[in-house]
């Protein structure tokens, strides 16, 4: 027998005491010395031996509506989201099989890393690179990253199938008014793109004196109503149409039509109220302006300030029409020469400093634009905008020296000389107080636009272009009304326009606002939403960058911005599409959507 | 020279089979394939008999025996008994342990001069060890483990123990063999040595699913090779893994 011999193999020094003490052992399979471990291999013959995505898809279908750019969620769920973004890659994850069902056992998998991989735009591809890590052993960790693939497979939802079956609507809301403008449309128009109204919403059709929105159930037409309700004064009426009905299951089908008139009072619109009507509201003033409409309709005296409200029950009760209607043909130019803020005695208290309280009201110094250069004639009137005003400023108004009116109350006010010779609505502001042609376009902001379709009239050419001209009209009306109303403008979205970006770039952002410190109701940059992506062209299969989603990006911006990383299209050319594994140290932080 | 042979579909060949320097037994098995393997090896050298330990199959893990001697535990039948007493050489002894601990493979490992039993097994027993296998014997474990059956085997040529072994240990059980050592694997890095293999002074039976590599650390360390070649010189393997496997001769 030979001598006592203790035989093992190199002990690496530099590896932690634990490890020092213990004994290296020869890897089973390569025989490269070791530490001994659970399977007594070495990691890389392991990782060679062990494929950890084993049991995860690499081919996954999605699918997508061609027409509206939605991903299929689940279960008839449907979901808008970028390319490249972090929405459509967490729908991807979830796609994915293998990878959340192997959460239920022990050796989970943990998903390390989740990149974008470039794909042909065409191709009906989406390629998302997974790095996964799994324990095989105790203490050993492997690797992997592979390529998913997903096809994107065209598949109609169900909105969009509702919207291009003929007669598919079970509810209509026709939304009129009876005025010869479309103002209140306009506005409305905002609010429901401010607000989302029109979700569910199969079609939309303009007419001369109002809308048709077409929903496919009650319901979303019965939400459509209350928020028409909530936003104008309304008087609706609800009339059903039997379709087909089926006595043995006792299931019958309707059509609902709702007829919704909206009051045909619009804001800047000049009252004469019957005597009682303004007894009624606070004892004002008969001679009064609407100032805005909201479920109320609610009145300003405009030499007073004085408000009221009426309420939609008691003006469908005894309707009243406006003396005027705010028409471009009734209004006036009147250039500002002077102004005298106007103090009002108050019932304050005795400690206050001052006993004057500065309002609104102004007295102004007026003269017709038109009479400028020409004679010499000045009005003096109170205006309750008047606080708005400075010498110089252009302004519009109702001149009641030279009207007609068809109200006989009115016409013996005027007789007796008991109304003012002239009622100031609102400033003008920007190029269309100077009178320049091209004003609109040098609007800093402009507004969105719902997608309606326009009733097929059968009229004469001459007469849809003045209709086109009218409705054009109406449109820089609604603006100029909107520019010079602050609250107005709370209620809707308003966006920065092409304009500003010029203007800016011109005068390098160099506004001057100090001097109009008082004037609270001018546009200002700060409300301005940025971002106002507008569908160009009426063909948006022409326009590729349509297609793709709602905001075009470069390839990988999208990512960039998400904090995806993205794998370039020259980069992806060399990527294979399944790494071997590669023992880790230690788990990694797991890839995280949740805030999603 | 090492063998790879399976029990019916089992690689733990250590459990159904022990083997010593002068004789092998066999658990008996459906069919006699597991048995050729032995026979065809052995049967110029030992006899290999057909074996059950209280009707059960897994002789291996419930004998252990040496050149000299065979210890059964009390499980064994007195029939069996006979049967082993008639099959085995006569200057063989085959005794029966009244032991708590019955899987007597499990719970000693031994050659023909040095024993290694669990800690708590009974003093009576370990005087019979001493006296019939003529060994000297230590209470030890291996790596942590107090099976030391299952965890270390050795030969009168070396030994292999659990990987886990640590170094100091290692040094120390060597000395107390007075043989080589190495910390190993059998069957694809199973660490249980006593179940994945049975070995004796010329000869070594692994399971199925051992390794190049790990057949060549055993029959290196087993010195296996010499037989084959002679003994004129150790084969290619010997000099080309005797310095990853040598680290110190003492």
């Amino acid at each position: 027998m030979e001598g006592p011999t203790a035989v093992d193999v190199p002990v690496d020094i530099s590896s932690n005491d634990a490890n020092a003490r213990m004994v290296q052992v020869l890897c089973c399979l390569c025989g490269i010395s070791i530490t001994p471990n659970s399977a007594n291999t070495c990691a890389n013959c392991l990782a060679s031996s062990s494929d950890i995505t084993k049991g995860i898809s690499t081919e996954s279908t999605l699918h997508q509506c061609k027409s509206c750019q939605r991903w299929h969620k689940e279960a008839g769920k449907w979901m808008a989201c970028d390319l490249e973004s972090r929405e459509l890659m967490a729908l991807c994850l979830a796609n994915i099989s293998g990878l959340k069902s192997s959460k239920k056992n022990d050796q989970r998998i943990r998903l390390i890393d989740a990149n974008w991989i470039w794909t042909e735009p065409h191709s009906m591809r989406l390629k998302v690179r997974l790095t996964i890590q799994k324990e095989v052993h105790t203490g050993t960790i492997l690797q992997q990253a592979f390529t998913v693939v997903f096809v994107v497979r065209n598949q109609q939802c169900m909105e969009c199938q509702a919207e291009y079956r003929q007669g598919s609507w079970k509810s209509l809301v026709q939304v009129r008014q009876r005025v010869a403008h479309k103002r209140t449309f306009l506005y409305l128009e905002q609010l429901i793109l401010k607000h989302g109204a029109h979700r569910g919403c199969l079609s939309i059709e303009t007419f001369g004196d109002g809308m048709d929105f077409y929903f496919p159930d009650k319901g979303k037409a019965g939400r459509f109503i209350s928020f028409l309700e909530n936003c104008v004064p309304t008087k609706i009426k609800t009339s059903k149409k039997l379709i087909s009905t089926d006595d043995k299951s006792n299931i019958s089908n309707f059509k609902y039509t709702n007829f919704v008139e909206i009051c045909p009072l619009c804001k800047d619109d000049l009252l004469f109220l019957p005597a009682k009507t303004a007894r009624n509201l606070g004892n004002i003033a008969r001679l009064v302006l609407v100032k805005s409409i909201s479920n109320l309709i609610n009145l300003i005296d405009p030499l007073t300030g004085q408000t009221a409200s009426m309420n939609v029950e008691s003006f469908w009760a005894d309707p009243i029409r406006p003396l005027i209607t705010a028409a471009r043909s009734r209004m006036t130019r009147y250039v500002v020469l002077g102004k005298e803020p106007v103090f009002l005695r108050r019932n304050v208290s005795k400690r206050a400093t001052s006993r004057k309280q500065r309002t609104r009201l102004a007295n102004l110094s007026l003269a017709r634009e038109s009479d400028l250069g020409v004679n010499d004639k000045q009005f003096d009137e109170l205006s309750y905008v008047g606080y708005l005003m400075k010498a110089g400023d252009v302004c519009v108004g109702y001149d009641l020296t030279e009207t007609q009116f068809v109200d006989d109350d009115a016409e013996e006010f005027r007789a007796a000389g008991k109304l003012p010779n002239a009622i100031i609505l609102r400033k003008l502001y920007g190029g269309v107080a100077t009178g320049e042609s091209d004003a609109a376009k040098k609007r800093i902001w402009r507004l969105q636009r719902l997608d309606v379709q326009v009733a097929e009239s059968m009229k004469s050419a001459r007469a849809q272009k003045q209709e086109a001209e009218q409705e054009d009209m109406d449109e820089e009306d609604f603006m100029r009304e909107v520019e010079a109303d602050k609250e107005m403008r709370n209620q809707m979205n308003v966006y920065k326009s092409d304009a500003l970006k010029q203007k800016k770039e011109e005068e390098d952002a160099a506004m001057d606002n100090d001097e109009d410190s008082e004037d609270d109701q001018e546009v200002q940059l700060e409300e301005l939403l940025e971002n106002l992506v507008v569908d160009s062209g009426p063909d948006p299969e022409d326009n590729p960058e349509n297609q793709e989603g709602f905001a075009s990006y470069e390839e990988g911006e999208k990512a960039a911005k998400d904090g995806i990383r993205y794998v370039g299209r020259e980069e992806a050319r060399n990527m294979k599409e399944k790494e071997s594994a590669v023992p880790t140290k230690a788990f990694s932080d797991e890839y995280d959507l949740s805030d999603l | 020279m090492a063998t790879r042979c399976s029990f019916e579909n089992s690689h733990e060949v250590g459990v159904f089979a022990a083997l010593t320097n002068s004789y092998c037994l066999a658990g008996i098995g459906g069919n006699e394939n597991f048995y050729s393997v032995l026979e065809a090896e052995l049967r110029e050298h030992i006899p290999v008999l057909h074996a059950t330990i209280g009707g059960n199959r897994f002789v291996g893990r419930t004998t252990v025996g040496n050149v000299r001697g065979l210890l059964v535990p009390n499980t064994a039948t007195d029939q069996e008994l006979t049967h082993l007493r008639n099959s085995l050489p006569d200057k063989v002894v085959v005794q029966r342990v009244e032991e708590r601990f019955s899987a007597l493979g499990n719970v000693i490992s031994t050659n023909d001069h040095v024993a290694l039993i669990h800690p708590d097994t009974d003093r009576e027993t370990e005087e019979i060890i001493s006296d019939v296998l003529g060994v000297e014997v230590f209470r030890q474990t291996v790596g942590g483990q107090a099976l030391v059956g299952s965890y270390a085997k050795f030969t009168n040529q070396g030994g292999m123990v659990h990987p886990r072994t640590t170094v100091q240990d290692m040094e120390e059980l060597s000395s107390l063999l007075q043989v080589p050592l190495v910390a190993g694997t059998v069957n694809r890095g199973s660490d249980v040595l006593g179940g994945g293999m049975v070995v004796n002074d010329w000869s070594a039976f692994c399971g199925m699913d051992t390794t190049g590599t790990e057949i060549s650390v055993i029959e290196s360390i087993f010195r296996l090779q010499r037989q084959q070649n002679g003994g004129a010189e150790p084969m290619d393997i010997v000099t080309d893994m005797r310095s990853s496997l040598i680290d110190q001769l003492s």
